[in-house]
């Protein structure tokens, strides 16, 4: 079969309907979200309204049921809007992944159902304070009682979790046993023992909530365990190999906002006579910001369709995400410097790109294990 | 109560546009095409309305236009429409909107309709024709600029509203009827992703340009039409005064001398 780059009809009418909700209701309060931190969760709910929000859930259990190209297609274009609120939109995609891969029908019919019927918020709990890119040393401790798990520990820099009504929680039933010893469970919010700690102040991506989530002897039935008891690092690296490519994504459509400002700004601001998109310099620049996207929209597109298609993309979901994420850092931060002056200042859109660009290589797996990641399955071929 | 809406796969407001080379339109290459323009949304919303409030059976959306113009139908089938019909024009043919209506009236003759909703005009040629000449074509009354309308099925009547000079106006008259759309009750509501999948599994009737062409012969009358002689783009603006200035205190006193003496506004 030949490779193809055309978008089919369906996934233009995606495409158009995630743009036409990012330009109309995203992007006029992306500026105030951003400077007074706020958490828009009229937007959130509007893009759940719109079936924007579970999209990796089978449409028997009321999700949107899309693949991955076609969540990817929809990333890039509401995060060319607003990179944290897509971060938010996004993060039950993350959070729902480990039902949807490990959970029973009797788990996806009884939690995931009633939890698409209506607008909620899901998060995803892995990182810990003191550490997220060891997953397996994760020290949040499950033991088995009786007929239910008691969970205790802290999971930090979690997404959505002031607002979410549901968890899902990798902890250990033995941290001896390293990754053989995670395991991953439901944990719903109202759960006693269940708290949230401090709302982070962050750099970029503000418009996105982000906060501790402590467990103090919350028990959680054996009906909520995910998949069986030691499988819960597979389920979480599973989840991840499967929700990173989208990260590229988003990480196109800060840049391709970024370079777009850029672009119309050096048509029209004049120096030396000329607009200085007429200048070697300005126009070397954005010559290599449109080159870099390119190539990010390209890594990403190509690893959400060999997914789509069965195959593993280890590989290519770390080469997509982590490309893509340092391509935005340096478009972002050639468009600061095409605006000179005004692109330092926050009248100008152009500075929150880099700052919500930051996290696209932080969050979802650092790039320095995406590094390592694809090192290693390089490797192998050669070993 | 059968409802019909008619829309028009237009250019999107933002697109940059430039004449064609034969100079009778715009150069379609490259141009971002719409699904709808404002009216003709505000008339799928207010024919989806009929059938939620006021129990009309069906909704079917009717376009004359290129192979293109099928997003429009889709867009109108996501929104809610259950059927479409497409009346398949070559890509390169620039239809006059008479002719445009007499297509539309020949393919709706032979579709269940009591009620036909229109644009009050397409945003690219801002003609305003196809709405009354569906009326006269199709040999049932025709309300223009039509503001809300609410249908009552037992005696065959519409209470409508509309805007005229100075005041508004609420009138009625019988139906099946044409009706022509300024604006609707609520706002246009966009397709949300469900929908957007759901649309691609609605019926969608192609009726090529020769067939639409014989179902028309049948009807009444076939004036002439006039014809597009040139088109061109608006040219570029000129006369912009850029004001010098060292204070903004500076800047708007000059504003102020300009806009009094110069432009006579103040």
């Amino acid at each position: 079969m030949p490779i193809g780059f055309e978008l089919t009809a369906e996934q233009k009418e995606l495409q158009a309907l995630a743009a036409k909700f990012a330009k109309e209701e995203m992007a006029p309060r992306a500026a105030e979200c951003d400077k007074k931190g706020l958490f828009p969760e009229d937007i959130y709910r509007r893009a759940w309204e719109l079936g924007l929000m579970n999209l990796n859930v089978a449409t028997e259990y009321g999700g949107s049921g899309l693949a991955l190209l076609d969540q990817c297609i929809i990333a890039e274009e509401l995060a060319a809007a607003c990179g944290g609120m897509t971060t938010s939109i996004l993060a039950n995609c993350l959070a729902l992944q480990p039902i949807n891969l490990a959970g029973t029908p009797e788990q996806k019919e009884r939690i995931l159902k009633p939890f698409c019927a209506d607008y909620h918020l899901a998060s995803f709990g892995l990182t810990e304070p003191s550490g997220g890119s060891d997953a397996a040393a994760l020290k949040t401790r499950a033991e088995k009682k009786g007929d239910h798990y008691v969970l205790n520990g802290q999971k930090c820099f979690i997404t959505n979790a002031p607002q979410a009504s549901l968890f899902t929680v990798f902890a250990t039933l033995d941290p001896e046993k390293r990754d053989k010893g995670i395991t991953a469970f439901i944990v719903p919010r109202d759960s006693p023992g269940l708290s949230i700690g401090k709302e982070e102040d962050k750099m970029g991506q503000r418009a996105s909530s982000t906060a501790t989530v402590i467990f103090e002897d919350v028990k959680v039935p054996e009906q909520n365990l995910l998949g069986k008891e030691g499988e819960g690092f597979r389920v979480g690296m599973m989840t991840l190999d499967s929700t990173r490519t989208p990260i590229g994504a988003l990480a196109c459509g800060i840049a391709r906002a970024a370079l777009d400002h850029a672009a119309k700004y050096s048509l029209e601001r004049t120096s030396f006579g000329k607009p200085i998109a007429q200048h070697q310099a300005i126009a070397a620049k954005l010559a290599n910001m449109a080159i870099e996207l390119e190539a990010s929209r390209l890594l990403t597109w190509r690893s959400a369709w060999l997914v789509d298609h069965g195959h593993r993309a280890s590989l290519e979901s770390s080469i997509a995400k982590c490309f893509s994420s340092d391509a935005a850092m340096r478009i972002c931060d050639e468009a600061i410097q095409v605006f000179g002056g005004y692109g330092y200042m926050k009248d100008y859109p152009v500075e929150k790109y880099l700052r919500d660009a930051k996290l696209c290589q932080i969050y979802e797996g650092a790039n320095e294990i995406q590094r390592q990641v694809i090192a290693r399955e390089f490797l192998r071929r050669f070993a | 109560m059968d409802v019909i809406v008619c829309v028009k796969h237009v250019p999107d407001a933002e697109t940059r546009l430039r004449a064609a080379s034969n100079g009778k339109w715009i150069d379609p290459d490259g141009v971002k095409f719409t699904v709808n323009n404002t009216y003709d949304e505000a008339a799928a919303e207010e024919a989806l309305r009929l059938k939620e409030k006021c129990g009309a059976k069906s909704v079917r959306v009717v376009t004359v236009g290129p192979p293109r113009a099928e997003e429009a139908l889709r867009y109108v089938l996501s929104m809610g429409a259950d059927e479409a019909t497409h009346i398949e024009t070559p890509a390169d043919a620039l239809l006059d909107p008479l002719t445009v209506a007499r297509l539309l009236a020949g393919v709706i003759k032979t579709l269940p309709h009591d009620i036909v909703m229109v644009g009050k005009q397409a945003a690219d040629d801002e003609a305003g024709v196809v709405g009354s000449a569906l009326g006269a074509l199709l040999g049932l009354p025709s309300y223009a600029f039509v503001t809300e309308l609410a249908p009552d099925a037992a005696t065959k009547t519409l209470k409508m509203h509309r805007y005229v000079e100075g005041g508004e106006e609420h009138f009625q008259g019988p139906f099946p009827a044409v009706i022509s759309l300024l604006k609707g009750a609520a706002d246009p509501r966009t397709p949300t992703l469900p929908n957007i999948l759901k649309a691609r599994k609605k019926p969608l009737t192609k009726v090529s340009l020769a067939d639409a062409q014989t179902r028309a012969q049948a009807l009444p009358g076939a004036p002439a039409s006039g014809a597009v002689r040139s088109f061109a783009l608006p040219p570029p603006k000129t006369g912009a005064k850029m004001i010098e200035y060292q204070t903004p205190d500076e800047a708007a006193e000059k504003l102020v001398k300009l806009l009094r003496e110069e432009a006579k506004v103040l």
